[in-house]
C-alpha cells in the first residue's frame, strides 16, 4: 500500500505538470484559430526562450531553498552592457557576448557572496540587488535605450540556424546543460542535498556554501545570456527592460513542480511551466482577449496548474 | 575614514557610507548664489521622453537665476505627494509637477496651493487645477497619427492599434483621440486593439501573435508610443510584411527618428519635450516674480514627422 502510494506520488510529480500542459494546449488548439499552425508554434517558442533561460536558472536557486528577485534587473543591466559594446564596431559580436555574460556572472557572484558570507536571507539580498542593478543600468545607459547595434549582434535575436530561430537554440542548449548538471553530476546531487536538508548535507561533507555560490553564479550567468537575447531581439539595450521578469520565471519553475522550500525540482518540469505560460500569452492574444481579462485569466491558470499538480499527489 | 567606523556595527557603517555617498552626489545641485529654488517631481526618469523634458528644464534653468531640485516619482503617485510635501517643508519658491496620475497626484497640487506655493503641471493633467499647465493635448497626437494612416492607405484598410499602459492618462487620451478620428474614416476598420504597456519587447511579441491571426489582411499599425511602434516594426520586418504595412507611432524619440530617416517607420508624431520643459520653468518663474502667468494653459502643438522633414528634428537632438 505504502509502496503503491509512493509510486502514485512519483507518477504525479513527474506527469502532473504534463497533464496541465496537455489540457491547456488542447483547449487552445480546439478554440483558437491559427494556434496549431507551425509558424505560430515557432513564434511561441521564440517568445518563451527568454523566460525559459531565466526560469531554468532560477530553478537551480530555488532547489537549494533560495530565491533570486534580481533577475529582471540583471537582464536589463546585461542587455545594456552588451549593447554598449555592440554598437562600437560593424560586426561586434564576441565582445558584447562576453560583456553581457560577465555582467550576469558578477551579479551572481555578489548575490552568492552576500547570501553565504553575510548570512543574509536570499529574498533580502536579491531584493536589494534588484534596485541596485536597475539603478546601475540607468546610470550606465544615461536613462535612454542604447541602439544602433551591430548586425552580427542583432542576428542572435532575429536570425536562425538551419531554419530554427537562434533564441530557441540558446534556450535548448541551456536546458540540456542544466538537465545534465542537475541529473547526472555530483554537483547536481549536492544542489538537491543542500535544499533538502542543509544541515545533514553539511554534516555529510557537502560544502553547502560553495553549492549556493554555484547556483547564484549559474543563475546570474543565464540572466546575462537572457539579457543578450532580449537586447538583440529588440535591437536595443533598454535600461527599463525586464521589469517583473523574475516573477514569470519563478512562476514557471513553480508551475513546473519546483518546491519553493527547496529540495525538489526538475529542469523538464520548469520547461513545461515555461511552455504553459507561453501558450497562454500567445493564445489570449490570438483570441483578442482584452488586457484586463488577460491578467485575470493568467493568474487563475497559474494557480490552477499548480493545484492540479499538488492535489493529484 | 576606517578608524572612525571601527567598532561600529557593519550595517551602521554601510548606512553611513551610503549617506555620505548621497551627499556627495547632491553637492552638484547645491549651487550658491541662485536666488530661486524650484522643486521638480517627474513621473519617471526611466522614460526617455520624461528625461528629455527634464534636460530641457535644466538647460533653461542654467541660463537663469534658478536652482532646480529634481526628484523621480518612479510612477508612484503616493511617493510624488510625499515629495511635494518635503518641497513645501524645505520652503521652495515654486513646484513643477509632472503628474503620475490624474486623480492620485491631485493631493500634491492641493497641498502646495494650500501652502501658498505656486504649482505648474507639466505634460499631463491632474484633477485639481494648478496655477498653470504646460503640455500638449494627447488626443491631438493620436488624431495626427490616424489622419496620416488614412492618407497613406487612401482611407481604406485594416488597422491594428497597440495601446499604452491601460488606465494612464496618455493611453486613455490617445485611444479616444484615435477612435474619434477613425470614426471619421469609415473605410478604416480596426482588426484588434491590445496593450503592450509602452514596451518594445511586448509590442514585438504582440505583433508576432497578430501576424499569425491576421497575416496578409493587415494594412496599418498605430502604436501609441515609439517604443511599441519600433517593436511592431521589427516583427513585421522579420515576417517580410513591412512593404505592405504602414506603421505610425508617437513621441519622436531618437530611435524612431532614425527609423523614419531610414524609411522603415512611416511616421512618428513629435511631442515637444524642449517646449514643455522650457515652458514649465518659464511659467514657474513668472509665478514667482509676478504672482501670475499670461496664460494658465500653455498648449505646445504636436507635429507630424515623416522622411521629408525628419532631418530638422534629428538636428534638434
Amino acid at each position: 500500500m505504502k509502496e503503491a502510494n509512493i509510486g502514485k506520488e512519483r507518477f504525479y510529480r513527474r506527469y502532473g505538470v504534463l497533464l496541465s500542459f496537455i489540457i491547456i494546449f488542447s483547449v487552445l488548439a480546439l478554440t483558437t484559430p491559427g494556434f496549431l499552425s507551425l509558424s505560430n508554434l515557432t513564434t511561441v517558442l521564440r517568445q518563451i526562450s527568454i523566460n525559459g533561460i531565466l526560469a531554468v536558472g532560477v530553478t537551480f536557486v530555488i532547489i537549494t531553498g533560495g530565491i533570486d528577485l534580481s533577475l529582471g534587473s540583471t537582464v536589463a543591466l546585461a542587455g545594456v552592457t552588451a549593447a554598449l559594446f555592440a554598437r562600437q564596431g560593424g560586426d561586434a559580436l564576441a565582445l558584447p557576448l562576453i560583456a553581457g555574460i560577465t555582467t550576469g556572472l558578477v551579479v551572481g557572484l555578489v548575490n552568492g557572496l552576500i547570501v553565504t558570507r553575510g548570512k543574509v536571507a536570499p529574498f533580502i539580498v536579491t531584493l536589494g540587488m534588484m534596485t541596485i542593478l536597475r539603478g546601475t543600468a540607468l546610470v550606465v545607459s544615461d536613462g535612454r535605450p542604447v541602439s544602433n547595434l551591430s548586425n552580427a549582434f542583432n542576428a542572435i535575436g532575429g536570425g536562425d540556424l538551419m531554419g530554427i530561430p537562434i533564441p530557441i537554440l540558446v534556450f535548448l542548449a541551456v536546458v540540456v546543460v542544466s538537465h545534465v548538471i542537475l541529473d547526472r553530476t555530483v554537483i547536481g546531487r549536492y544542489v538537491y542535498a543542500t535544499g533538502g536538508n542543509e544541515k545533514a548535507a553539511y554534516a555529510s561533507g557537502v560544502d553547502t556554501d560553495r553549492v549556493k555560490m554555484f547556483v547564484y553564479v549559474i543563475c546570474g550567468a543565464f540572466a546575462g545570456l537572457a539579457g543578450i537575447v532580449l537586447a538583440s531581439r529588440i535591437n536595443t539595450g533598454q535600461p527599463n527592460a525586464g521589469v517583473s521578469f523574475e516573477l514569470d520565471a519563478i512562476a514557471a519553475a513553480v508551475i513546473g513542480g519546483t518546491n519553493l522550500s527547496g529540495g525538489i525540482g526538475k529542469v523538464t518540469g520548469t520547461v513545461l511551466g515555461v511552455l504553459i505560460i507561453g501558450i497562454i500569452n500567445n493564445g489570449l492574444d490570438l483570441l483578442n482577449v482584452t488586457s484586463y481579462y488577460q491578467q485575470i485569466i493568467k493568474g487563475v491558470i497559474i494557480i490552477g496548474a499548480v493545484l492540479i499538480d499538488r492535489n493529484k499527489r | 575614514m576606517r578608524k572612525y567606523f571601527n567598532g561600529l556595527h557593519p550595517a551602521a557603517s554601510l548606512l553611513l557610507l551610503s549617506l555620505a555617498f548621497a551627499f556627495g552626489c547632491n553637492t552638484k545641485a547645491r549651487q550658491a548664489g541662485k536666488p530661486y529654488r524650484i522643486g521638480v517631481t517627474m513621473l519617471s526618469l526611466q522614460s526617455e521622453f520624461v528625461v528629455n523634458v527634464k534636460d530641457a528644464m535644466e538647460k533653461y534653468a542654467s541660463n537663469d537665476s534658478v536652482e532646480l531640485l529634481i526628484v523621480d516619482a518612479e510612477r508612484n503617485a503616493d511617493k510624488q505627494v510625499q515629495q511635494v510635501e518635503s518641497f513645501i517643508a524645505r520652503g521652495v519658491d515654486a513646484i513643477i509637477l509632472n503628474p503620475c496620475e490624474v486623480e492620485a497626484s491631485s493631493p500634491a497640487v492641493d497641498r502646495a496651493r494650500k501652502a501658498g506655493i505656486p504649482v505648474v503641471n507639466v505634460n499631463s493633467e491632474t484633477k485639481s487645477t494648478p496655477d498653470a499647465f504646460v503640455g500638449s493635448n494627447d488626443e491631438e497626437s493620436a488624431e495626427i497619427a490616424i489622419e496620416h494612416i488614412a492618407k497613406l492607405t487612401g482611407g481604406n484598410g485594416n488597422v491594428l492599434m497597440i495601446e499604452g499602459y491601460i488606465g494612464q492618462a496618455a493611453q486613455i487620451k490617445r485611444t479616444s483621440g484615435a477612435e474619434r478620428t477613425l470614426a471619421k474614416h469609415p473605410g478604416l476598420k480596426v482588426l484588434a486593439k491590445q496593450s503592450a504597456e509602452w514596451d518594445r519587447a511586448k509590442a514585438m511579441s504582440l505583433m508576432e501573435n497578430w501576424i499569425q491571426v491576421h497575416g496578409d489582411r493587415i494594412d496599418a499599425v498605430f502604436a501609441q508610443n515609439d517604443e511599441m511602434g519600433l517593436g511592431a516594426l521589427q516583427a513585421l520586418e522579420q515576417a517580410g510584411l513591412k512593404n505592405k504595412v504602414k506603421v505610425v507611432s508617437i513621441d519622436a524619440i531618437r530611435d524612431a527618428l532614425g527609423a523614419v530617416k531610414e524609411k522603415r517607420l512611416d511616421a512618428t508624431v513629435y511631442q515637444d519635450a524642449q517646449g514643455q520643459g522650457q515652458g514649465a520653468v518659464q511659467a514657474a518663474l513668472a509665478l514667482i516674480r509676478t504672482g501670475k502667468v499670461e496664460k494658465t494653459q500653455v498648449l505646445i502643438p504636436f507635429q507630424l514627422v515623416t522622411s521629408e522633414n525628419v532631418d530638422a528634428y534629428l538636428n534638434r537632438r
